[in-house]
């Protein structure tokens, strides 16, 4: 599909009075020519097209998991797609908005009762940003739900009409289990994200739902999650180009948002000190199996001043990590935001969002240690979850559950023993397979 | 907006006038609502090759684990009647999956008073889908007395009017589909 290029579409350098080029923290910036993102040539559909090469488009389209609850939560690695929850519930909504509006004197109101619903239904955050042209996805490039679809009669429209037409996007979004997540790069991991990310599916394709029963207009697909979570305030955008929550740190998901013309109120970025903290910390960076994170400055991408990740090295270790994980999530693991709902956690993303910005650096550093000192420098838990154990070596069987007598065919490895758990492949092991961009 | 205090409870959702038109109105197009397209999604194929299990007992309390990790707040297994008639399939086991519910989803006709059936469906749905995918029947079973069966498995009691009162939830709780399966399980809640 090729995209259609208006003379509003096009490029957009300072804003204009309408849409004034939009604040998003202090982790990004628009400082430049700004072209809109075109869906198409996104990851995901630019492999499904075939253009990543061959082992991603036989990962992506031709592999069956070898673990049963991959092939349930998992995109794409399904024995049979009718299993695959978001397959069912992503599909083209057919359900028509109510001809009987509820009316809304109070914006106000109604953003705190779509927050209530919303939290409800099983979101961990719900933020509201105001639409701005910036934020979509370029005109004519279709709609980009992924592992489903969405349809509607707006797809002509610029950024600026739909900007205008529908002024709000929601956020809601799922959080991963804090403990499973601690076994990234192993199959545990992926239940943490896979099976929060069926859920978040379900939630907003309710959300859609409710909105419509409101009697108002709710569209999938138009905008792109990374620039509505940080301009909702939901996070700021990390060095591992992740948004990094509040509450959950770089745990959370970024689904596609939902743009309505429902009268809300829209919140605005915060600060929780991302900015200052990746300067110093590069966990992330040094940690990433496929040096996909910069460990140097931000750059200038497409008029956007932010840390740049290489997604094409990050993305092509999938096909061959297929047998042992399906999502890598070291990233977010490592990331000393990422971290358990609680009190302390709490009070240290305060104290960076209230500490003024010349003494940041300090307690950056002093928080940083406190994390090298008690999370180490990588995460290397040993985790077990229902028969899975992190301490098994990738490609061998034991059977470690406590008090099991079955006869099992395939155990037979040595007896695990130790709380450090088995991540491979290391950089070294990387660097063999991944071609890395000069 | 009402200051609540970290200890005052529940949330009571009073100072919202939209709540209960989010609990009490019923859609107007049942397809807005996610009810509809999960229950009537077809069930897929049993994965040719049967996974390699633990005892029954270890893989009943998997089968809690997970079903907790889908959202279920109690979970129990029931030995079903080989010959009763809501069972042709004579399979063993039915595995009985329990959410909380503020409120009662047979009287709440609202998306917002409907969200205990659609939590149970999530589960179901993902659990019958992935002992499937372990290499056994699993069949959602809607029309089963579910209450009843939840009792046996030793989730509960049930009341005068058949409902099932559980200890940490009293009445409200919301029975999920009935998984009925041929995994080997052990019976008990």
């Amino acid at each position: 599909m090729s995209k259609v290029e208006t003379p509003e579409s096009k490029t957009r350098t300072n804003g204009h009075a309408e849409f004034p080029i939009p604040y998003l923290g202090r982790t990004v910036r628009i400082v430049g020519k700004f072209e809109n993102v075109d869906m198409n040539q996104s990851p995901h559909p630019k492999n499904q097209r075939g253009e990543l090469g061959k082992p991603l488009f036989n990962w992506y389209h031709n592999t069956v998991s070898k673990d049963p609850l991959t092939r349930v939560s998992a995109p794409n690695h399904f024995a049979d797609r009718r299993h695959f929850l978001s397959t069912v519930v992503n599909q083209a909504a057919k359900g028509k908005i109510n001809p009987k509006k509820v009316p809304v004197n109070d914006p106000a109101a109604m953003a705190r009762h779509i927050k209530a619903v919303a939290r409800y239904v099983g979101a961990d955050i719900v933020r509201i940003a105001d639409a701005h042209p910036n934020f979509l996805y370029a005109a004519g490039g279709g709609r980009y739900v992924q592992d489903g679809t969405a349809k509607d009669e707006y797809s002509s429209y610029t950024p600026e009409q739909m900007s205008r037409k529908f002024p709000y996007i929601i956020m809601a979004t799922t959080a991963w289990d804090y403990n499973k997540l601690q076994a990234h790069r192993h199959l545990i991991g992926d239940a943490a994200y896979h099976i929060s990310q069926i859920k978040g599916n379900m939630i907003l394709k309710a959300l859609e739902g409710y909105i419509k029963e409101l009697g108002y207009t709710a569209l999938r697909g138009v905008a792109v999650p990374q620039a509505v979570g940080v301009a909702s305030g939901v996070g700021e955008l990390g060095r591992n180009g992740l948004v990094i929550s509040k509450e959950y740190g770089a745990r959370v998901h970024m689904p596609d948002p939902i743009m309505t013309d429902l009268p809300l109120v829209g919140d605005q970025p915060i600060d929780i000190g991302v900015d200052d903290f990746c300067k110093v910390c590069r966990k992330c960076a040094n940690t990433c199996p496929t040096n996909s994170i910069p460990v140097g400055d931000k750059v200038v991408h497409n008029g956007v001043e932010k840390y740049k990740i290489n997604w094409l090295t990050c993305y092509k270790l999938r096909p061959y990590v297929h047998d042992h994980w399906g999502s890598c999530l070291t990233c977010a693991t490592v990331c000393p935001y990422t971290k358990p709902k609680t009190w302390w956690h709490n009070m240290a993303t305060s104290s960076l969002h209230y500490c003024p910005y010349v003494l940041r650096p300090v307690l950056v550093k002093f928080l940083k240690w406190i994390d090298d000192r008690f999370w180490g420098l990588v995460r290397n838990a040993r985790v077990t979850w229902l028969g899975y154990d992190s301490g098994v070596k990738p490609g061998e069987h034991a059977c470690t559950v406590a008090g099991c007598n079955a006869s099992h065919e395939k155990a037979g490895a040595k007896a695990v023993t130790g709380s450090v758990g088995y991540y491979a492949p290391l950089k070294e092991n990387t660097n063999r397979f991944v071609k890395r961009e000069p | 907006m009402a200051i609540r205090l970290p200890w005052s409870g529940k949330d009571t959702h009073k100072d919202d006038p939209f709540w209960d038109f989010f609990v009490n109105t019923p859609a107007a197009d049942p397809t807005n609502s996610v009810i509809e397209l999960i229950r009537n999604a077809p069930a897929g194929n049993i994965f040719p090759t049967k996974a390699e299990l633990h005892t029954p007992e270890i893989t009943s309390s998997h089968v809690k684990g997970m079903a907790q990790y889908f959202g279920a707040e109690m979970t129990g297994i029931a030995k079903l009647d080989a010959d009763a008639p809501s069972n042709p399939d004579q399979l063993p086991f039915a595995i009985l999956c329990a959410v909380h519910a503020d409120y009662d989803p047979r009287e709440a006709k609202g998306i917002g008073g409907q969200m205990p059936v659609q939590n149970g469906l999530f589960i179901t749905f993902v659990l019958s889908s992935w002992v499937r995918e372990l290499g056994f029947r699993a069949t959602v079973v809607r029309d089963a007395n579910t209450d009843a069966l939840a009792a046996r498995a030793g989730l509960g009691t049930l009341n005068g009017s058949g409902r099932l009162v559980t200890r940490e939830f009293g009445a409200g709780v919301y029975v999920a589909d009935a998984i009925y399966t041929d995994l080997p399980l052990a019976a008990g809640g």
